[in-house]
């Protein structure tokens, strides 16, 4: 499928991303620039990092095939379901964790409510990414299986020395810094897509004016807000409820590889910049991943599996070099997302279980060391799981949906956590454990309970309520805090008016 | 109760208006904040109107409007 340009595009931005990320070894001499960049970089190199670690190249086919199925609905998920949570993050909880000094967001959990809460949050992040990253190796395997014709060991080890290297030595600054080159070729791959697809289909006009005619269930295609009762899992209700309230939240604010970068900034106005500045960016997502999956309707209308849209169009509308670019975007997808999840689970493993349970109060060298060997083991456990993707092919949607079950709770612990002095130890507790067992529970029995192809936003709404709820009725059964040990964990008026309080 | 069966009389126009009310409480919020929370971190003589957030803020909440509004 590639030509000789292409294969060189591809081979230049795979060494060209190694030598960039090595060149960052430099700066890492202490576990604060390992896990935060010495609290050093800016904020439009962190929004871009942000936008581009949460977009991977399974994403990429994924939404487009959800596009192509469902229509432009499936777009919420990176305009109203993440824009919104990133301004509150950066008004509200990011200054509060950066100021903090924070490292990891159960690192917050255990200051505001107990040690357990700390490590079942942190425990609960260690073990998906772990798994996400056989599946991440896999995936990229298979890509370069495809398109290069490289055999899959020799893939996985690829990725696995290209990505493990520079995080291994650079840190998250490495992680940051590649993220910046990977997202901008990632816009130009997928804008590139865009426009000779637009160009294809006779315009943006004309392809809407054709999905009309194509049929019935064509008629909502571009209808951003379906009914409460549509079949499609994407009803307003679920959107507003399930996607803008809880799950964009607990994202934004409660995922760790999220979270950690905006913690990396040189100041706090750059902490909050990063925030805002990477949800410009990501509107412009949908562009990139949602409209060559519409576009697809029009070009290659009998497609059996939505999924095979966007591939589809790169294969019949990209002329050679834009192949090769849009192969690096997809890989620098993968990428992005394996080295977030190395980073940020070494980050997560050094600063909740290590420190505290293994060997406290050693040198900072020490811990920077421990956070090195923990990536090259990640690395390995990745390496070693990853053919578990080929065996169960499930296994990508299984561990996404299961995180998002894991949120729900996790959000109305920070909520409450963040907001009501009143919460104790023993209600976070308890609604993080009884939260998670009930979203497994409804996701066990869906089909007695709800009526919608996969309820995964409700799923994530009522085990936030639930959770709400426990948190709310054990605090006021337990003993509370005192001011004292509340001090600079709890949202006050105060601390907005007067900023220095803090 | 759990699929938000109450729902379904709303019609999509008006569910499309609850999200352009939160866009516009969301917008709010970020306007009340005080002037010295919003440029916490840049010095006082670098403090310009293109370092404001507040209007990164309305511009990405105008941007998101206007694709609400589109489709």
């Amino acid at each position: 499928m590639l030509a000789g340009i292409d294969y060189f595009i591809v081979i230049a931005y795979i060494v060209g991303m190694l030598l960039l990320g090595l060149y960052f070894k430099k700066f890492v001499n202490s576990s604060e620039d390992y896990f935060l960049g010495g609290k050093s970089l800016p904020f439009w190199a962190i929004g871009m990092s942000i936008v581009v670690s949460d977009i991977g190249a399974l994403d990429f086919v994924g939404v487009s095939g959800q596009a192509y199925r469902y229509g432009v609905s499936v777009g919420n998920f990176d305009w109203v379901g993440s824009v919104p949570a990133m301004l509150l993050a950066a008004f509200i909880f990011i200054p509060y964790f950066w100021k903090g000094g924070m490292y990891t967001i159960p690192e917050y959990l255990g200051r505001r409510y107990n040690k357990s809460v700390r490590t079942i949050a942190s425990a609960t992040w260690i073990l998906f990414f772990a798994l996400d990253l056989g599946v991440l190796f896999w995936a990229s395997a298979v890509l370069l299986n495809v398109l290069m014709g490289w055999p899959i060991w020799i893939s996985i080890l690829s990725t696995a020395g290209v990505v493990g290297l520079y995080t291994y030595f650079g840190g998250i600054t490495a992680v940051i810094m590649t993220d910046v080159v990977q997202m901008i070729i990632m816009f130009i791959g997928g804008f590139a897509l865009v426009f000779l697809g637009l160009h294809a289909v006779g315009g943006w006009d004309n392809m809407v004016e054709k999905i009309a005619t194509m049929g019935p269930e064509y008629q909502s295609h571009f209808d951003i807000i379906q009914p409460s009762d549509t079949s499609s899992p994407f009803p307003w209700t679920g959107i507003l409820f399930g996607l803008t309230f809880v799950m964009a939240n607990a994202y934004m604010i409660g995922n760790q590889s999220i979270v950690q970068r905006c913690l990396t900034a040189k100041n706090e106005w750059h902490a909050k910049a990063s925030m805002i500045f990477g949800s410009a960016l990501k509107m412009f997502i949908p562009i990139l991943v949602l409209f060559p999956g519409l576009m697809a309707v029009v070009v290659h209308p009998d497609l059996a599996d939505g999924d095979q849209a966007l591939p589809m169009m790169i294969k019949s509308i990209l002329p050679p070099g834009l192949v090769g670019l849009m192969f690096a975007a997809f890989f620098a997808g993968l990428m992005s997302s394996v080295d977030s999840l190395l980073n940020s689970t070494a980050t997560l493993f050094t600063k909740d279980i290590y420190e505290p349970f293994i060997k406290k109060g050693a040198s900072d060298k020490h811990y920077l060391k421990v956070g090195q060997i923990t990536t090259l083991a990640l690395l390995v456990f990745g390496v070693a799981t990853s053919p578990i993707s080929s065996d169960f092919p499930g296994i990508y949607v299984a561990i996404q949906t299961f995180m998002s079950y894991f949120q729900g709770p996790l959000f109305a612990i920070l909520l409450l956590g963040i907001f009501w002095k009143r919460t104790t130890q023993w209600g976070g507790l308890s609604a993080l454990v009884i939260g998670i067992a009930f979203a497994v529970f409804l996701n066990v029995f869906k089909e007695q309970f709800f009526h919608i192809e996969d309820p995964f936003l409700y799923i994530s709404w009522w085990s936030f309520l639930v959770a709400f709820i426990i948190n709310i009725t054990v605090s006021l059964l337990t003993k509370k805090h005192s001011e004292e040990r509340l001090k600079g964990l709890v949202f006050s008026s105060k601390i907005v008016m007067k900023t220095k309080t803090v | 109760m759990l699929n938000f069966d109450w729902a379904s009389d709303i019609p999509q126009e008006t569910a499309k208006m609850i999200f352009f009310g939160l866009y516009l409480v969301i917008g709010a919020f970020v306007m009340l904040l005080p002037n010295e929370y919003i440029y916490e971190g840049v010095p006082k003589e670098e403090r310009f109107w293109y370092n404001n957030l507040k209007i990164w803020s309305a511009v990405v909440l105008g941007i998101l409007a206007t694709v609400y509004y589109l489709f």
